[in-house]
């Protein structure tokens, strides 16, 4: 315990030197800006900026990119609740009270509930990350290759299978990621595979490529063929208040928030989809009868506030899994895996050993980051909301020169740009035909990864199959998997029946 | 059937009413996949089998992959012939698409592949810019292509671009390609 403070004082120390302050500034202005714009995740903005990998320092960087991630998660709240445009999947449950609050003339109490919300689940479950990574990441060190296949198994079953609405085009995009990481030399034996004679992909897809020309591209894409006549109308903003009553209604729904969402973002169940849907449910549910006429109608107060926190508790607690084991749970955190790869540093079990600095910087960064985030989104609110006045060709033309920088700052390749124009299409046709994308960018990232703790668990199994099932905890983790697989499956089927 | 997360469920057989060349285009996308799985299986038999202590060698991943989306691409077919896609939400915006809107941003894009490393960064994102704002004001069913908009297009490019290229070149050292060696163009 006392080992673990000290630890983060040291990273507070770290984390609070001028120019770190500074990264962490600049990240969370961004963050909260491409938040705000719709169209632009965190994901996809932090994939076009890690090029500067190659020129700052990890700990800075990192303190910048999680800066982006966490702001991204304020901003969007604000969208949703004024254009009812999520820009996030995060805070599409958001929109669904907030929208209709602002629409009576609440915006004001649903974006003061959605940002201090924030800010108390972020708060919290930085706490927990803080308590309870360096645990998880003693006992992590124990796992061998086959326990890590198989917890990575269970994140290509859940990215796919659970989220999503259909588990056929949940596995479609899945391994066709796979196959996008299949491209290049393969780690263990250095065998070329699916190059082509092509020499650009010898190093393989780079993750950011495909981000980038999924996410980026792709809107612009989408935009002009589709969207060009669908009218978006803005609510009115005003003062950022809320009164007794509201914080009274407010706080509990936040702490449940938090002890809902903390718990999926550790495990590999990707993303704050169900987090946040959950507890909306768990409020509307538990909501006093005279509020619960609100749901649906004038917009309730709790359901923005449980599911903003819900969302910004997840959000930090897929810092657990990735920062531990190495695993990343949501699209972004694939993002950061990659950045951190960029750097030549393994983000495993060993992390808290060997780059013991950069992690408690990082966590500290986060405490800070909130704090900033409060201040950035409730008195300044309206600073961002002028962001929504850019007109969209501008907006959107404008973030195709920002993917050019993140795809060709990349290796200098204009090979890679038409590529990146290649997988635009190929998302416009994802987006039309309702096919998820974080499978894609999961596959593409944990498949290398995958591939080489398998066949190193293979060979300590002397090429048996059944090294997966004898060792207890990998064989939980597949029983685990199967789970996840069939139980829903039965149920629809007994509902049926 | 999976619990959908998203707070409208679709209705579970998905009898909404079909747009029009949407069968074609499900028919497609599944063709697409099943053509991925052919690539990959015509290529995963160049690939060597050698397994060393393994038991498994670098060619047993592309099999599988290739054998999952065949699979996947046959369900597809399969769902495309059936009375569409399961569980599908009605995409977002026009049932009809802007082809010509979608060409002038293309052609943005692919010129600007094609043109950065000769005229650099700046007018190559530039001229970008201004092909892709016009599309995307077309799709709006504005006017776009008059000269005076077209020349402010291209200085609002060019004022994105240039403070871009100043920002990673001079101060995070990222690589990209200008007109002229003097860094500022």
């Amino acid at each position: 315990m006392m080992d673990i403070l000290n630890q983060l004082l040291g990273g507070f120390a770290t984390a609070g030197t001028p120019i770190n302050l500074l990264w962490a500034l600049a990240g969370c202005a961004l963050g909260t800006a491409i938040g705000v714009l719709p169209g632009l995740g965190p994901a996809v903005t932090i994939a076009m900026l890690l090029p500067i990998t190659g020129q700052v320092e990890p700990t800075a960087s990192m303190i910048f990119f999680a800066g982006i991630y966490y702001g991204a998660m304020y901003g969007g709240s604000t969208t949703s609740i004024l254009l009812n445009t999520p820009g996030e999947t995060g805070t599409m449950v958001t929109a669904l009270e907030g929208f209709k609050m602002a629409k009576h003339g609440r915006a004001g109490a649903a974006l003061a509930t959605s940002a201090i919300g924030s800010f108390v689940a972020g708060t919290i479950a930085t706490i927990l990350v803080t308590l309870f990574a360096p645990i998880l990441a003693k006992f992590a060190v124990r796992l061998g290759p086959p326990e890590y296949f198989c917890l990575m198994l269970l994140a290509f079953t859940t990215v796919s299978a659970v989220l999503g609405k259909s588990t056929l085009r949940g596995m479609t995009a899945l391994f066709f990621g796979l196959a996008l990481g299949l491209v290049g030399i393969d780690q263990i034996t250095a065998q070329v595979r699916y190059t082509g004679g092509v020499m650009e992909f010898m190093d393989g897809i780079e993750v950011v490529l495909v981000a980038v020309g999924l996410f980026a591209v792709t809107e612009a894409l989408y935009n002009a063929l589709y969207e060009g006549r669908s009218a978006n109308d803005m609510n009115k903003l005003n003062k950022v208040h809320m009164t007794r009553t509201e914080w009274r209604r407010s706080w509990p729904a936040w702490l449940r928030g938090t002890a809902i969402g903390f718990p999926f973002g550790t495990i590999p169940a990707g993303g704050s989809e169900i987090p946040t849907f959950l507890s909306y449910a768990a409020e509307r549910k538990l909501a006093k009868p005279a509020h619960q006429a609100e749901f649906g109608t004038v917009g309730a107060i709790e359901g923005v506030a449980g599911p903003e926190a819900a969302n910004n508790a997840a959000v930090t607690a897929t810092l657990v899994p990735l920062l531990t084991l190495g695993i990343p749970t949501s699209v972004t955190a694939a993002i950061l895996l990659s950045a951190l790869q960029n750097y030549g540093i393994n983000a495993g079990p060993q992390l808290f050993q060997t780059s013991g600095d950069l992690v408690w910087a990082l966590i500290a960064s986060l405490y800070i980051g909130n704090v900033m985030l409060l201040v950035l989104n409730l008195p300044l609110v309206g600073l961002w909301v002028k962001l929504l006045k850019i007109p969209k060709p501008q907006l959107y033309a404008g973030i195709l020169i920002f993917a050019t920088v993140g795809v060709y700052g990349m290796r200098q390749s204009a090979f890679d740009l038409y590529l990146m124009y290649g997988l635009g299409l190929l998302g416009v046709v994802m987006r039309r035909y309702d096919f998820p994308t974080a499978p894609v960018i999961v596959g593409l990232i944990l498949g290398p990864l995958a591939e080489a703790q398998m066949r190193n668990a293979l060979s300590i199994g002397e090429g048996s199959w059944w090294v997966f099932v004898e060792r207890p905890m990998s064989a939980t983790l597949l029983a685990v998997v199967v789970l996840v697989l069939v139980t829903p499956r039965l149920l629809a089927w007994r509902r049926r029946a | 059937m999976n619990p959908s997360p998203s707070p409208v469920p679709s209705s579970p057989d998905s009898n909404q009413p079909p747009v029009a060349g949407r069968g074609v285009g499900q028919l497609l996308v599944g063709a697409g996949a099943l053509g991925v799985a052919a690539v990959l299986a015509y290529g995963a038999t160049s690939i060597s089998s050698d397994a060393g202590y393994a038991g498994v060698g670098p060619n047993f991943l592309p099999w599988v992959v290739s054998a999952a989306l065949a699979i996947c691409g046959s369900l597809l077919i399969f769902e495309a012939l059936t009375g569409g896609y399961r569980q599908m939400d009605v995409p977002s915006g026009a049932p009809r698409g802007d082809w010509h809107a979608l060409a002038w941003v293309s052609a943005g894009v692919l010129l600007n592949a094609t043109l950065i490393t000769t005229i650099g960064f700046i007018l190559s994102c530039a001229l970008c810019f201004t092909l892709a704002v016009r599309g995307l004001r077309a799709s709006e069913g504005k006017p776009a292509g008059n000269l005076r908009q077209t020349v402010m297009d291209a200085v609002t490019g060019m004022l994105i671009a240039a403070p871009v290229y100043w920002l990673f070149t001079k101060l995070l050292a990222v690589n990209l390609p200008g007109l002229s060696s003097t860094g500022w163009i």
